[in-house]
């Protein structure tokens, strides 16, 4: 009896020894292909379908029939091209002994072709785990590219609103305070250039208080200098490297609706300091403030379009360039202001601003 | 008493301007942020100086000046030396790397994880040496000025330090640093140039009064090893290459704007330093005089507190005293926060870097670390033992770094077997030098003062080790973009 059930565990540990095996050689896969056919892992991955099919050799072919990747003997081009073809002809598996070639069908699109000889398991769920692997990889690159549209949109998006204001109030002026009127235009074209420089995704914490000064001492103007403002900087976090716009839309966001929507004045806080290896950067507003659960559900990209591009945005840049401890803390209530702080190393391998 | 009131506010000073120093930029106008780019050099080189001129240099080089003789001002010189090979070899490289730490520097060049880890080690041996001499300076001038034991002032110190770097000190600050430059400097001194006028003619002429052959020779031996040259050598090696590799002191070049600022600052460090060392030489000469006795039985460390009462009497010599007794407790409060935050960054960032690091934590372990170490550690002087953290930074830090910015070849293979070879044979000997007695000759020097050996070894582990492996395709632009001016 005891014998008996030892046996039977022994046979299921084996059995979850083996699953883990499985799991991991996929997720191994998976990591390998994670630049697609033409990256630099294609030839381990190759390795590694010929050790999980136990074959004599393993190709993997792109579509215009190019070996891409081989473990063990290749075949001779006439053969690899003559295995291809019939392959992706009818976009179905193609035998041709010693060769056996199975269509690798990514996203419902015909995109290469594993290509094995003498492999003693089924081919076609391999296949399938391959091509759901290239699935990954498009994704994952698809995934960067929406960031950086999302950050392209960001830069484009100063408000009409604002541009008329602004607009507005050097107009105002010019006739009755023609000097202040030319520092604002000034003000105004550095910020404009700042917003659209197309040039790198990281600046130094300088360059991005800079660009916060112009935009905040135009809204100053707005509010007829009933804004306070104070920027306070220890030396040592200047020349921290940052991504591109992360301190201005948080700005821009404590105008819009922590000041905006509060009767008499404002004030408004920018502070940054080295915190050990950190480098924090705090933007505090005694404006309206706003419900904490509110915070949290726009920080998860749920709050009105209007908010979240701003706060969501950042906060989504910042998790991916620094990890996912590094996101935008927010403390507020309502009526009571709120205070928002960026909390980053001061010097991550990449980061570098141009 | 009065010892105690001027330390306190001292410390209270130093807090006010942590709070609000830091804050001091306050403005409301556009100008604001033209005006800190460029903070000025000369602010900036009084910051390293006030974090760079520690215990060792208010009180351990008068104590060994009393002790070894003349010899002892090489400490001076090379610890200021060093800033001639920051200024050529260092500067300008690591502020266009954007790396604040040795760690960050590791990861950029070589782009391993492991060395990233392995540089964060070092850094804490180097700090807990360099940390546990000052611990043991506050620890002394506590005892001398309030009459507490030993123990009870390092712990206190230790205390104090982490409180005052929980309160504010976190932000390091350029300020502070700077103010306690200037606090050592005068109240260094203001009472030598009080105490050499009232000590007399008389007193003037004995103390200048030399001997080449013995406490006046200009060579440094070390435990009468009767090898002086090569202690003097290997001491310059040490401290000279050891101020490179300084962790806290690397990342204070990044408050600077440009690379060829940050060069100007550490000239401007080499004037500061020497303007400084002038004044504990001054103590030295005048404690062979009226301290003779501190030879024999007591410790020689105390020498620049334990002066001033010595030759002023009655309530002059107390306050004298007391305003020593607070720059050297400025000295070990600027040095001691600074590399308890290099220290705790370490820790938090490098080593574990699993969620939002918690420094405050890391700093007081550190200083719970550093104060359990200072307390076997009395008789220690605290110059040897600065001489030891100098002499692992300079057979670890400095061939990496040195390498690393001049020589495309490095690899991480190499650069670990450099720094594993590097870190133990520095901290071996000086270990095997405290623990045993080895009989006298040159065997005690190159225990005592390992440099003049383990340098060499560890930049040939490094080539020898790199040569047969392959760099990395990107080391030439990793490389190129530290020297490319900009």
């Amino acid at each position: 009896m005891l014998d008996r059930m030892r046996a039977r565990r022994g046979g299921e540990s084996a059995d979850v020894r083996l699953t883990a095996r499985v799991l991991a050689a996929i997720q191994d896969l998976d990591a390998d292909l994670r630049d697609g056919l033409a990256g630099r892992g294609a030839q381990s991955a190759a390795r590694r379908l010929r050790r999980l099919l136990a074959a004599e050799a393993v190709v993997l072919a792109d579509l215009d029939g190019r070996q891409v990747a081989a473990a063990g003997p290749p075949p001779e081009p006439a053969e690899l091209r003559a295995v291809l073809d019939q392959t992706y002809e009818y976009g179905s598996p193609a035998h041709r002994p010693p060769w056996s070639a199975e269509p690798l069908v990514v996203a419902g699109e015909l995109s290469g072709a594993l290509v094995v000889r003498g492999a003693e398991g089924e081919l076609a769920p391999l296949a399938a785990l391959v091509a759901r692997s290239l699935d990954h990889a498009a994704l994952r690159r698809a995934r960067s590219r929406i960031a950086q549209a999302d950050l392209r949109t960001l830069r484009a998006q100063i408000s009409p609103h604002f541009l008329h204001n602004a607009l507005a109030v050097i107009g105002a002026r010019i006739r009755t305070d023609p000097d202040r009127a030319r520092t604002l235009l000034n003000d105004f074209a550095d910020y404009l250039r700042y917003s659209f420089s197309a040039q790198g995704d990281y600046a130094t914490v300088a360059d991005e208080l800079q660009a916060v000064q112009t935009y905040l001492e135009l809204q100053r103007a707005r509010f007829d200098d009933r804004m306070e403002l104070t920027v306070r900087m220890a030396p040592e976090v200047l020349p921290v490297a940052i991504p591109f716009l992360v301190v201005q839309p948080l700005v821009e966001n404590a105008v819009r609706h922590g000041l905006e929507p509060k009767p008499g004045p404002g004030a408004i806080s920018v502070s940054g300091f080295a915190e050990g290896p950190l480098c924090v950067i705090e933007i505090e507003d005694d404006g309206v403030g706003m419900d904490p659960g509110f915070a949290r559900s726009v920080l998860a990209g749920k709050g009105p379009p209007a908010k979240r591009v701003g706060l969501a945005n950042v906060d989504q840049r910042l998790r991916a360039v620094y990890g996912p401890e590094y996101g935008l803390v927010i403390e507020t209530a309502p009526g009571s202001g709120t205070k928002v702080q960026v909390r980053v190393p001061r010097f991550m391998r990449g980061v570098r601003a141009n | 008493m009065a010892g105690l009131l001027a330390i306190g506010l001292l410390l209270a000073a130093s807090m006010v301007i942590g709070v609000r120093g830091v804050r001091a930029t306050r403005s409301t106008t556009p100008d604001f942020l033209v005006a800190s780019r460029r903070i000025a050099p000369g602010l900036n080189a009084m910051a390293i100086a006030g974090e760079y001129v520690s215990a060792a240099s208010v009180l351990g080089l008068a104590g060994l000046m009393l002790k070894y003789g003349i010899g002892s001002l090489w400490y001076a010189v090379g610890f200021t030396a060093g800033y001639v090979a920051v200024a050529a070899l260092v500067a300008g490289p690591m502020r266009r790397s954007g790396a604040y730490t040795v760690p960050d520097f590791a990861d950029y060049r070589l782009g391993s994880a492991l060395i990233r880890r392995l540089c964060a080690v070092i850094v804490l041996v180097i700090m807990w040496l360099y940390l546990v001499p000052q611990f043991k300076g506050a620890g002394v001038v506590l005892h001398l000025v309030s009459g507490a034991p030993y123990w009870v002032g390092v712990v206190l110190a230790g205390l104090v330090v982490s409180v005052s770097i929980a309160a504010g000190g976190m932000r390091s600050a350029t300020y502070v640093q700077g103010f306690h430059y200037l606090v050592k400097l005068l109240f260094i001194a203001v009472p030598a140039v009080f105490l050499v006028v009232h000590a007399g003619a008389d007193a003037r002429a004995s103390a200048l009064r030399m001997d080449l052959t013995d406490w006046g020779r200009p060579l440094l031996d070390v435990e009468d090893s009767g090898q002086p040259l090569l202690a003097t050598w290997s001491l310059l090696l040490a401290t000279t290459l050891g101020a490179v590799g300084l962790p806290h002191v690397i990342m204070r070049f990044h408050t600077s704007a440009t690379a060829r600022t940050a060069r100007r600052v550490a000239v401007g460090v080499i004037v500061l330093l020497g303007l400084f060392y002038l004044f504990p030489a001054v103590y030295g000469l005048l404690g062979r005089v009226f301290t003779p006795w501190l030879v024999e039985g007591g410790d020689t460390d105390t020498v620049t507190v334990a002066l001033p009462g010595a030759i002023v009497s009655g309530t002059w010599g107390s306050v004298l005293t007391a305003i020593v007794a607070a720059g050297a407790f400025a000295a070990f409060l600027s040095t001691s926060s600074g590399l308890l935050m290099a220290l705790a960054g370490g820790l938090s960032h490098d080593l574990f870097r699993a969620g939002v690091p918690r420094l405050r934590m890391a700093v007081a372990g550190g200083a719970l670390v550093a104060v359990l170490l200072s307390l076997p550690a009395q008789q220690v002087d605290i110059n040897v033992a600065v001489g030891w953290a100098f002499a692992v930074a300079a057979s670890t830090f400095c061939p990496l770094l040195v390498l690393g910015i001049w020589w495309r070849g490095l690899t991480a293979a190499g650069a670990a077997a450099g720094l594993v070879v590097g870190v133990c044979a520095a901290t071996g000997a000086a270990l095997a030098s405290v623990l045993t007695e080895p009989e006298a000759g040159w065997l005690v020097v190159l225990l005592a003062q390992p440099a003049a050996w383990t340098v060499p070894l560890a930049f040939l582990v490094m080539i020898c080790v790199s040569l047969p492996g392959r760099p990395p395709q990107w080391a030439e632009s990793a490389v190129l973009r530290l020297h490319v001016p900009g």
